[in-house]
């Protein structure tokens, strides 16, 4: 059927395309391996802990144990005395908590793995995505999916700018699981106005709070000091200094 | 001549089954389908700075003998600008707070609803009834928030309780700020509120 010149065409071709595909998955492997992007970094966890039992099905919000994202650059991992705030009377003879326990007794705090880590001439800091209502899935995907916690983001200087420069596009907003602030929490039982009280009924409007209904009520900062105030997000920088200082 | 044709066509459908192979890799891949994952923490090739003699929160650091950059306060000394909830019962609290200084408004609601839902509905339930999906795992069960003996506590009490917890339910003073437990106290007075209407009007329907 073939001539010996088309049939050497035809190998010749075939090798070529073998060595382009071999070539190129070499240069994959090592080119988008998770050691090279940190996308897919994913370490072992000295206790096996579930983002998946505990927030999607148990429903625990992020901030349970991420507690200090809205107010602090730092978003902390929790210290096993959150753990044993259920874990004293849930799962005590569970052989996969020993670790928890211990922890508790020596008081000696777990040794997670960090997973997710910046250059520390980068300042990053979560209360701002926070207060603009930007969702914890915008940068570390849908966490309470994952059995164990995987860097879904590269976290490179180009990822931060392309959400900056386009909120819009990449912003995933605040959803009920995250368990952050938008100030609207009310708006759906708003008929159902309390009896007791001063009867003061503030609304908050674009991170400003505004008097409704009859009385004139003039908002002091001091009456909700230590509440923070959400915003909505508007363009991040993209100055030097904002994030290199 | 019949052998060799028989083994041109084999070579070239196992290399089309290979390239389809790698072709069918590369679209999973490039279309974020195919999750890479790796134990080994990434490369460092060049360091930069990445690394800098700067202490970061909640890092290892073997200096101190626990291993943790995280310090406990030195002994016999108050921190400046931390709230520090000190009444250690209940009597203690009524008198240090005679009324919850926050003003009942839809924003302070609104925030007591948010903290309520983060950090107590895992227990109490989201209508505060004590079901939350924590006790349906084994978690003593609370009472009912709504119950009458809870209706008359006053609001300092429930602010006691939530700041040094009861029996088994942990305290929230380390996790909540002073305003936002109170906003959680006016919330806990809202849920009550809603439920005595609601109680209120299906007795009234169930009665005509
Ligand atoms: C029951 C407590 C708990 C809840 C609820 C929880 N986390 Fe975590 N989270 C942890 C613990 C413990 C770790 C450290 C161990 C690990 O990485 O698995 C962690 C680790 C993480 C990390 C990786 C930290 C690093 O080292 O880079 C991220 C990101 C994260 N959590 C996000 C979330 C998000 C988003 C949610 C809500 C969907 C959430 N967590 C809910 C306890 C919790
Ligand atoms: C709000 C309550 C709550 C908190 C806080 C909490 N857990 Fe849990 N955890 C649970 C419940 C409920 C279960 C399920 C127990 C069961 O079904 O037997 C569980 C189960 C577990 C298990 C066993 C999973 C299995 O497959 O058997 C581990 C391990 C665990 N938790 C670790 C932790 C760690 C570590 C922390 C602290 C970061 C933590 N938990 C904080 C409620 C909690
Ligand atoms: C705008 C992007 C962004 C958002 C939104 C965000 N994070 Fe992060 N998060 C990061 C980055 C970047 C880091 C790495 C910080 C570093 O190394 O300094 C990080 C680190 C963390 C860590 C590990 C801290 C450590 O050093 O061990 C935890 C835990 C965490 N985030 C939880 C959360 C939770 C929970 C939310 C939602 C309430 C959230 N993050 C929202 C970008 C984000
Ligand atoms: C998902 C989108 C998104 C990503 C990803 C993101 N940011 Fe932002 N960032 C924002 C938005 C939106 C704002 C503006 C918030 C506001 O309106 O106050 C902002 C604000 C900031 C600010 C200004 C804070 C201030 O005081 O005004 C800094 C600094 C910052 N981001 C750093 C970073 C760094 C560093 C990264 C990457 C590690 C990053 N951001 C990734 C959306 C993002
Ligand atoms: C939104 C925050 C942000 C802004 C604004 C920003 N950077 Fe960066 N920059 C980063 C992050 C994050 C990294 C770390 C990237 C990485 O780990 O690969 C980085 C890394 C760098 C690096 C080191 C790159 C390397 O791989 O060695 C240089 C140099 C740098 N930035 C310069 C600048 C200059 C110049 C500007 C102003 C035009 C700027 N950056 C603005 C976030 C920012
Ligand atoms: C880990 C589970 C758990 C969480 C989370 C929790 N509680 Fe409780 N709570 C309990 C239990 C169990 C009791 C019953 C304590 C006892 O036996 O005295 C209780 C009792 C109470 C009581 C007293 C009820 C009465 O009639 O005596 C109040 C008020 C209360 N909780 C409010 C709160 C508020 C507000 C929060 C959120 C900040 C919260 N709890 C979070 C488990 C929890």
């Amino acid at each position: 059927m073939f001539t010996k010149d088309i049939d050497a065409k035809i190998k010749r071709s075939i090798g070529l395309t073998l060595f382009v595909l071999v070539a190129s998955a070499v240069s994959a492997y090592f080119g988008l391996h998770p050691r090279v992007t940190d996308v897919g970094y994913r370490p072992t966890q000295p206790i096996p802990f579930s983002h998946k039992l505990h927030a999607d099905t148990l429903g625990i919000k992020c901030m349970y144990c991420h507690t200090g994202v809205e107010v602090s650059k730092h978003s902390p991992v929790p210290e096993t005395q959150t753990c044993m705030n259920c874990h004293i009377a849930v799962g005590i003879d569970n052989p996969k908590l020993a670790g928890v326990r211990e922890s508790w007794e020596q008081n000696k705090p777990i040794a997670w793995r960090q997973v997710h880590k910046l250059p520390e001439y980068v300042h990053f800091n979560h209360s701002v995505h926070i207060l603009a209502q930007i969702d914890c899935a915008s940068c570390h995907g849908e966490v309470e999916k994952m059995g164990v916690v995987t860097q879904m983001q590269p976290l490179t200087m180009g990822w931060c700018l392309n959400c900056h420069r386009n909120p819009e596009k990449y912003v995933v907003p605040a959803r009920p699981i995250s368990g952050i602030f938008t100030g609207t929490e009310m708006a759906a039982w708003g008929q159902s106005k309390p009896t007791w009280g001063s009867g003061r009924w503030l609304k908050v409007k674009d991170g400003k709070i505004e008097a409704i209904g009859k009385q004139e009520y003039q908002f002091v900062a001091a009456d909700v000091a230590g509440i923070v105030i959400p915003k909505k997000p508007s363009k991040g920088p993209e100055t030097c200094s904002a994030c290199h200082y | 001549m019949g052998s060799m044709k028989k083994t041109v066509r084999f070579r070239t459908i196992f290399w089309s089954l290979v390239g389809i192979a790698f072709a069918i890799f590369w679209v999973l891949l490039l279309s974020g389908n195919i999750l890479w994952t790796s134990d080994t923490p990434p490369l460092q090739v060049i360091r930069d700075m990445d690394n800098q003699m700067r202490i970061a929160p909640q890092e290892e650091y073997p200096f101190f003998p626990d291993r943790s950059s995280d310090r406990p306060p030195l002994p016999y000394t108050v921190p400046r600008y931390a709230q520090v909830y000190t009444p250690e019962t209940v009597d203690e609290a009524l008198e240090k707070y005679p009324e919850n200084p926050l003003p009942v408004t839809e924003f302070v609601l609104a925030r007591g609803k948010n903290r309520f839902e983060t950090f107590c509905t895992p227990c109490h339930g989201v209508e505060g009834k004590g079901d939350g999906p924590v006790v349906k795992r084994g978690f003593p069960a609370p009472p009912d928030l709504n119950r009458d003996i809870t209706r008359g506590y006053p609001d300092a009490q429930i602010f006691h309780i939530i700041s040094r917890g009861q029996n088994v339910m942990p305290g929230y003073a380390n996790k909540l700020s002073e305003a936002d437990r109170w906003a959680v106290v006016h919330y806990v007075r809202w849920l009550q509120q809603r439920a005595a209407q609601t109680t209120e009007s299906s007795s009234m329907e169930a009665g005509e």
